[in-house]
């Protein structure tokens, strides 16, 4: 395997092919101790179809994005303090909310990180397919049945007749996430987001419900925002990838060029902390130092004080990823902080390291897994 | 879920059985008896203490075992006449009559009479009852519904004026001794303003006790006007009660909604597009709806108990105010019969906050 680093990042896609486009997103919640930003300034697109990779540390602002884009958030205490989430060109934080709620569901879906908690304990699953078919196809109630127990044999739900009449408490997690999929397919939306759709399952399972979002996709043509911590998932499943971290985008790309060519300190470490080949479903934290506290963020880059390459520029001056070209990475090693050099030891030393945690990275590809059957 | 029922009603004999005797024990306890309460009575005669204390078995001061007889004599398993377990037609006194059985105490249907007046006990009971179903349905239908309202909205809005506002007015009647809210209301509207009367449920002019044979005859002939006097001297209880009780079941019913609102799959039904209103009563207020449920079947022992201190204070002629005059008396078949009365409806509330809880919540199966 060859890598160059140095490549320049790919040309921005032709805006046809954009469905998500969200452009300096910024949301910050309004606490007691003052303000969080959570997310501080996002930026990146999904395209028609295709699978983008959120990933980044916990805490770094990945659900609140999500949410942002749901419109999802409690306005107070959140609050969008700018940007733009075009859904085909149109902005939709300025859409009332009677028109928000008809995309939602029905264009945009999600599935959220807590399946045994996600569904309503005192309804039956079909019931609750059935009430977004309803609402958003506007079809009477036994055609929206019938489309239920569809969207429940799709997702690889054995019996789907008999297991609409059943209770969220009486399926299993993996089960209640392939509910959870069903009904946030059922409809059809142009996107799906996924929030971790696996960190609460079996590892065993986790791998039959990626396989299925995966084969489902490839199915209906949604496009796909999924967010993980397991960089093997994205190395599986995804086009593009977005690394985020403390509310900011710090570098993004295809993922070959983030997996490969990881330009940013912290993609490098992400990379490097994948335990070995395989492991799944470990939680990042293996970088160390810890996430900076979001009331005193640090002056310029946030990732200094855990950043083995630090150095002078860094300490004052804030590397925003760049719009259009240069190195798509938040990092004053990549991009040139005016007024300073980049020394060429450190240059040279990223370099190095971020050969070997591309070497790391390089996920064993599951095979195609089983569906349900295993889990019964 | 008819056996779970039965199991329930079986398990909660030995509970009853339990509360009689340790309220008898009480009652033992006090100061005076029964005895002491007849010689301070100018109303009984000699002949008809002697034959109460012969039917009961009570004696001027019992031993143990003669507080045992008493005991099981109001309980129905004593013959007090014959003097043992069996009864007169010699089967165990505790069969129902018509199995041989004896026909005196509870188990009987005879709930002893009263010390003070001589009237039977369930008699009084039952002359009661009316007026407390009444004041405290009424009460409880207001109070419930008001609750319910203020605490959905006041979550829905948590921290909007309108939540701010009923937390501060749920502290303030929530802190109000209700004798002193009863006497204030009284004052503001019935002795200052003349507008509502101050006590009783029906006028003091009216010729006859309300619930007597002649009180009936007399409202049938005209109901209208007889149920509007009725409705005048309800509002002022029922203020009282429901001030206080909407201050902390208004609460209940925040503190459950937010609870109910957190919830991801509250966040799940928005997710998918729902209305607010379909989001707020059809996923969250069905869960909060719960332990609210709970909440008001265990209130229900409460319509028949009656409010004690609302019905002493606007001197309502309900079960409250029985058993405050029975404590008063030292009328202790009274009080005896009351409690059992009232800890039975106790059990049945809680057994059918149980099988409603059931009925609603499927995750729970027996
Ligand atoms: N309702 C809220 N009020 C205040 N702060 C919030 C709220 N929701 C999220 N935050 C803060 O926003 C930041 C980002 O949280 P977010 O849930 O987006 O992280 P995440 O990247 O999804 O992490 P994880 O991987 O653990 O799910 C965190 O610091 C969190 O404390
Ligand atoms: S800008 Fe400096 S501190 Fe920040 S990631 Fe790059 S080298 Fe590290
Ligand atoms: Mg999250």
């Amino acid at each position: 395997m060859t890598v160059t680093l140095d490549r320049p990042a790919s040309d921005a896609p032709p805006r046809a092919d954009i469905l998500l486009d969200v452009q300096d997103l910024r949301t910050y919640f309004h606490v007691m101790d003052g303000t969080v930003k959570a997310v501080d300034g996002v930026s990146f697109s999904v395209r028609r179809g295709e699978t983008l990779g959120v990933v980044g540390e916990s805490g770094c602002g990945k659900s609140v994005t999500a949410l942002t884009i749901m419109r999802l958030l409690d306005i107070p205490p959140a609050e969008i303090a700018s940007g733009r989430i075009l859904l085909e060109g149109k902005d939709i934080l300025r859409l009332p909310e009677e028109q928000m709620r008809h995309l939602r569901g029905n264009e945009i879906a999600m599935i959220f990180q807590e399946p045994m908690s996600s569904l309503n304990p005192v309804f039956t699953v079909g019931n609750q397919i059935s009430e977004a078919v309803e609402l958003h196809l506007k079809v009477k109630h036994k055609e929206a049945v019938e489309r239920s127990i569809e969207a429940l044999r799709l997702v690889g739900i054995a019996y789907p007749e008999r297991r609409i009449k059943q209770y969220p408490h009486e399926l299993s997690g993996g089960q209640r996430q392939r509910v959870m999929i069903a009904m946030a397919l059922s409809c059809e939306p142009k996107l799906l987001i996924a929030d971790e759709p696996t960190t609460a399952l079996d590892v065993t399972i986790q791998a039959q419900i990626l396989e299925l979002i995966r084969s489902i996709q490839q199915k209906t043509g949604t496009a796909l925002m999924l967010i993980t911590h397991d960089l093997g998932v994205v190395a599986e499943m995804v086009n593009d990838v977005v690394v985020m971290y403390a509310g900011r985008v710090v570098e993004h790309g295809t993922v070959d060029e983030v997996l490969l060519q990881p330009k940013h300190p912290y993609t490098e470490g992400l990379l490097a902390s994948i335990p070995s080949k395989g492991m799944r479903g470990q939680r990042l934290n293996v970088i160390k130092g810890a996430v900076p506290n979001p009331f005193n963020m640090p002056k310029g880059c946030n990732f200094s004080p855990r950043c083995p390459y630090q150095f002078e520029p860094c300490l004052d001056l804030d590397p925003h990823v760049d719009e259009g070209g240069g190195p798509a990475a938040a990092c004053w090693l990549w991009k040139q902080a005016p007024g300073y050099s980049i020394p060429a030891r450190l240059h040279e030393a990223q370099v190095r390291a971020a050969l070997r945690a591309a070497e790391a990275s390089q996920v064993e590809v599951s095979p195609v897994l089983a569906v349900e059957a295993a889990e019964e | 879920m008819g056996r779970y029922i039965l199991r329930r009603s079986v398990q909660a004999i030995p509970v009853i059985f339990l509360i009689a005797i340790v309220s008898f024990m009480l009652m033992q306890a006090a100061p005076g008896g029964p005895a002491a309460a007849f010689n301070q009575n100018p109303k009984i005669s000699q002949a008809q203490i002697d034959g109460w204390l012969q039917r009961w078995c009570l004696e001027r001061n019992p031993d143990v075992v003669g507080m045992l007889r008493e005991f099981g004599g109001w309980l129905g398993v004593y013959n007090c006449s014959g003097g043992g377990l069996a009864s007169s037609s010699g089967m165990p006194n505790f069969l129902p009559a018509f199995l041989g059985g004896g026909s005196n105490g509870v188990l009987h249907g005879d709930f002893g009479f009263s010390i003070f007046t001589g009237q039977p006990v369930l008699g009084m009971i039952l002359e009661r009852l009316p007026a407390t179903l009444v004041l405290t349905g009424t009460a409880l239908i207001i109070w419930i519904t008001l609750a319910i309202i203020l605490g959905v909205i006041a979550a829905v809005k948590r921290y909007s004026l309108f939540d701010q506002a009923v937390t501060l007015f749920s502290y303030i009647f929530y802190s109000l001794p209700t004798f002193w809210l009863g006497l204030i209301l009284i004052y503001l509207f019935a002795v200052d303003l003349h507008w509502l009367p101050a006590q009783g449920i029906i006028n003091t002019r009216s010729p006859f006790s309300f619930n007597t044979p002649a009180y009936w005859t007399d409202f049938w002939k005209n109901p209208g006007p007889a149920l509007v006097v009725i409705g005048q001297h309800l509002i002022l209880p029922v203020m009282t009660l429901v001030a206080v009780s909407v201050a902390g079941d208004s609460r209940f019913v925040r503190s459950s909604m937010l609870d109910t609102l957190s919830q991801d799959y509250v966040r799940t039904a928005k997710a998918k597009g729902l209305s607010q209103r379909t989001v707020i009563f059809r996923h969250a207020f069905r869960n909060a709806l719960l332990p609210i449920l709970t909440n008001i079947a265990l209130e229900i022992a409460f319509l028949f108990s009656g409010a004690i201190v609302t019905e002493t204070i606007f001197d309502w002629p309900g079960m409250g105010r029985l058993y405050f005059d029975g404590v008063t008396n030292r009328d202790y078949f009274l009080l005896m019969g009351i409690l059992l009365i009232g800890s039975i409806l106790v059990v049945i509330a809680n057994l059918a906050a149980d099988v409603i809880y059931a009925w609603a919540d499927p995750r729970i199966r027996y």
